[in-house]
């Protein structure tokens, strides 16, 4: 590389190239600034909408609603549902701890016996 | 009785015995000859086959890898054991670089071309079954595939529980454009300039599907020129970056940001309700797509993907699709790319600019990444502030970059995890790189 090389590549820069940098910036920020725009106000003001509405059918505060279904902390969510996890998948661990051994009674069963054999000869 | 039997005795003494000496005469002194020309035969016949026999092993050597081995060939196979060995040793996207280190040595094993010959065996030779799997890198089939994979399994939660982070998204690509300014310093034409600023994007399948329209050696520019094929080298700049991520970035960030900045803490997301979700990836699609309609198969497959994992009625289709379909087609691509990396096409002056332009986009995106996140605090409330650690993961490069914010958060304060802040940013990095590779399309294609 060296300045012949750089001044032939500024002479490539003309207009074409600051409208593609610019309006490619612009254009960048602008469609990511509506998706922000739109789940941050719009979105939300749909869903609030929605909750106010729940909350008038039930006859319950609609702020109070909204803290409960949509200012909870993903954190809390996770703790319960880490604690029904391990409700469910470690309830064997919840035993006694107490090991018995059961006689099991047997009836007596005539199948193999030689003296009912011998009868029947 | 007597009689005939000397009669016959005579007779067979005059006229049959020298008659049979004469033709045994003859035929021995036809034999001679015979066996003389035989010998001579035999002779020529050891010597043509001696003869093809050495011809025979001058052309196997001919047709072997080492008579037409080049040393671009071995440099190259030396690169493709590099990348391998990053993979196996520090497991650096393994994925990635153990398809492509052993693409770069299939590609680069070489073959006899001779005076044209098509022997049907390498990527570029018509005809080859590596050439039919080229098909989907060329013409920019597997990079959707990719993102519609990457849709399935991404969680969109922490964007959407705080929209905010798309703006870091957004910052990081400021990386694409200058490196596309810097690509026409170098004196590259303006469809592969916007090529090799993609890589700025950190996004493979993005620089991919991008470098196939723009820098594919087949579009003929205003002048008249072909533009040059860059695939090979802007595939391989894009994925190598994306696998030193954690070596690029944390000094940039460390130099960026000051203690207190990195102890920042972010407020835990909110839950996300299901509605939200099933919501994000149908008006995502509509809003961005509208704007910028070229990104619409990548962006298109991505929201596709995301739909069929939140929908919750697909399970399957989002089974498959985050799992064999992105396996096999990350096999294809992989394997494809490190193939068409052949040394008379990969080593190049070009290819070195590219590779210094890609670390150099690399950098750039980090820097206005972290630098726009410390921008935005300026604006927030105290307690509302962003740290400035996640501005990295505005780059594409998933999850590599949270990770990077994690960890880099981490040595600041062993309780404040970022990742899930992180992961924001970079599913915005996502959509943001592939907006502008649409609009670059829509500028230079």
């Amino acid at each position: 590389m060296n300045w012949i090389y750089l001044t032939e590549g500024a002479q490539a820069l003309d207009q074409l190239t600051w409208t593609v940098v610019v309006v490619g910036i612009g254009i960048v920020f602008l469609s990511l600034l509506i998706v922000y725009w739109f789940f941050r106000y719009i979105l939300t003001f749909i869903l609030n909408f929605r909750l106010r509405n729940f909350a008038r059918k039930k006859g319950m505060d609609p702020a109070e609603v909204q803290t409960v279904k949509t200012l909870q902390s993903g954190e809390v969510n996770a703790a319960i549902a880490m604690a029904i996890y391990q409700y469910f998948n470690e309830l064997h661990d919840v035993e006694s701890g107490v090991v018995t051994i059961k006689r099991i009674s047997r009836h007596y069963s005539p199948w193999s016996s030689k003296l009912y054999n011998m009868k029947n000869l | 009785m007597m009689a005939l039997l000397v009669i016959t005795s005579l007779a067979w003494l005059a006229f049959v015995k020298p008659e049979h000496d004469r033709q045994q005469a003859m035929a021995d002194s036809g034999a001679i000859s015979m066996v003389t020309s035989l010998q001579d035969q035999e002779q020529e016949t050891r010597e043509d086959t001696e003869h093809q026999f050495v011809q025979g092993l001058k052309q196997f050597w001919a047709f072997t890898g080492f008579r037409n081995a080049t040393r671009g060939n071995l440099i190259m196979m030396v690169i493709g054991l590099i990348f391998i060995y990053l993979a196996i040793k520090y497991e650096y996207e393994p994925l990635l670089l153990i398809p492509i280190g052993t693409g770069i040595l299939i590609g680069n094993i070489p073959f006899f071309t001779d005076g044209g010959t098509n022997l049907q065996v390498g990527i570029y030779q018509q005809g080859s079954v590596l050439n039919y799997l080229y098909f989907g890198v060329l013409k920019g089939v597997y990079p959707p595939l990719i993102f519609l994979g990457i849709g399935a399994m991404t969680d969109f939660s922490s964007l959407i529980s705080n929209p905010r982070l798309l703006l870091l998204g957004a910052a990081a690509q400021v990386g694409i454009f200058t490196t596309f300014i810097g690509a026409l310093l170098l004196g590259f034409a303006k469809p592969e300039a916007g090529a090799i600023g993609i890589i700025g994007g950190a996004d493979g399948p993005t620089a991919i599907f991008l470098s196939s329209r723009l820098a594919n050696g087949v579009n003929v520019l205003s002048d008249g020129t072909t533009v040059k094929n860059l695939i090979g080298p802007i595939a391989i700049a894009a994925y190598s970056y994306m696998a030193l991520v954690p070596v690029i970035q944390p000094p940039i960030m460390r130099l960026l940001t000051t203690k207190k900045e990195r102890l920042i803490r972010m407020k835990p997301p909110r839950a996300v309700t299901k509605t939200e979700k099933i919501l994000f990836p149908i008006f995502g699609l509509l809003l961005t797509c509208f704007i910028s309609p070229s990104a619409l198969p990548l962006l298109g497959m991505l929201f596709f993907g995301n739909l069929l994992k939140e929908s919750g009625v697909t399970k399957r289709l989002a089974e498959t699709a985050r799992t064999s379909l992105i396996d096999i087609v990350t096999i294809m691509i992989g394997l494809t790319v490190g193939a068409s990396t052949q040394a008379d096409v990969f080593l190049t002056k070009e290819s070195v600019l590219i590779f210094g332009l890609g670390a150099a986009a690399f950098a750039v995106a980090t820097f206005s990444g972290v630098g726009f996140a410390k921008i935005m605090n300026l604006f927030l409330p105290e307690g509302d502030k962003i740290n400035p650690l996640i501005g990295n993961s505005g780059v594409s490069a998933v999850p590599d970059s949270a990770r990077v914010s994690e960890m880099e958060g981490l040595k600041a304060d062993k309780t404040n995890h970022l990742l899930m802040h992180a992961m924001g940013p970079n599913v915005a990095g996502v959509i943001g790189s592939a907006i502008a590779a649409g609009i670059l399309l829509s500028y230079l294609g």
